[in-house]
């Protein structure tokens, strides 16, 4: 798994390449918990090239959105491929959370 | 067509990564989507981090089983270790209907086990615990 953070004015987008899984989780929440705590932050995970993702990683995209948005923010998830569009509609995160 | 295998592991996370080759090799064999492939990995990711996480005490080396056999249009994993008594078909439910600010961090994995799955079983054995997971292809 690779992420890469990019700011831009109006929102900073995490790209995730690869797999989340029970190993990797640890990691992309290391690398990415420090922008939760930001006020009023659009925050988006570009998923384009992201593979796979066990509930270990959807425990943080479900941490991420209630913090950004209980601190104002706009928390976002775009460039779902199938398989993980079909998570998201299986856990019923599709319901809650914003995708594009 | 009749095939069965079985997969080693050692209760620790890394063992994970295996799970990702085990399941895709098997499902290149079979002719399984890559859809499926992906959502069984899901299911077997979920089961063995429980054993791998629950099972033992800290510290302990020992090792969980995967076996996996399909008959006719049945695929059929099962889990073994000989940690303490876990039942995972006792869990309950996340509740995926809840609005996001209310929603549990936990209980996802199992959710997912039984959304995918079309029959889970569990037995203790020997003291050891059984779980069987079906999927009808």
């Amino acid at each position: 798994m690779e992420v890469k953070i990019q700011k831009k004015a109006t929102e900073t987008i995490v790209f995730i390449t690869g797999r989340v899984d029970t190993v990797t989780a640890p990691e992309l929440e290391r690398a990415i918990v420090h922008l939760f705590a930001e006020t009023g932050i659009t925050l988006v995970i570009d998923c384009v090239s992201l593979e796979y993702i066990s509930s270990s990683g959807l425990r943080i995209i479900l941490t991420a959105h209630k913090q950004v948005t209980a601190k104002g923010g706009k928390f976002v998830l775009r460039n779902l491929n199938r398989e993980v569009g079909q998570v998201m509609n299986l856990t019923g995160f599709s319901r809650i959370l914003t995708i594009e | 067509m009749v095939m069965e295998k079985i997969l080693f592991l050692h209760n620790e996370i890394v063992e994970i990564n295996k799970l990702a080759f085990f399941i895709e090799k098997i499902g290149n064999e079979l002719g399984l989507s890559t859809e499926l492939i992906l959502n069984l990995n899901l299911v077997l990711e979920e089961a063995v981090s429980n054993v791998i996480f629950y099972a033992y005490p800290k510290g302990e080396n020992h090792i969980i089983s995967l076996s996996v056999s399909k008959t006719d249009n049945r695929l059929v994993f099962v889990l073994t270790d000989s940690g303490s008594p876990f039942d995972p078909t006792k869990i309950p439910d996340a509740d995926t209907t809840l609005p996001a600010n209310e929603r549990q961090i936990g209980g996802l994995g199992i959710f997912l086990i039984r959304q995918i799955m079309d029959k889970l079983e569990y037995q203790r054995t020997n003291g050891k615990n059984v779980f069987i997971m079906e999927k009808q292809l």
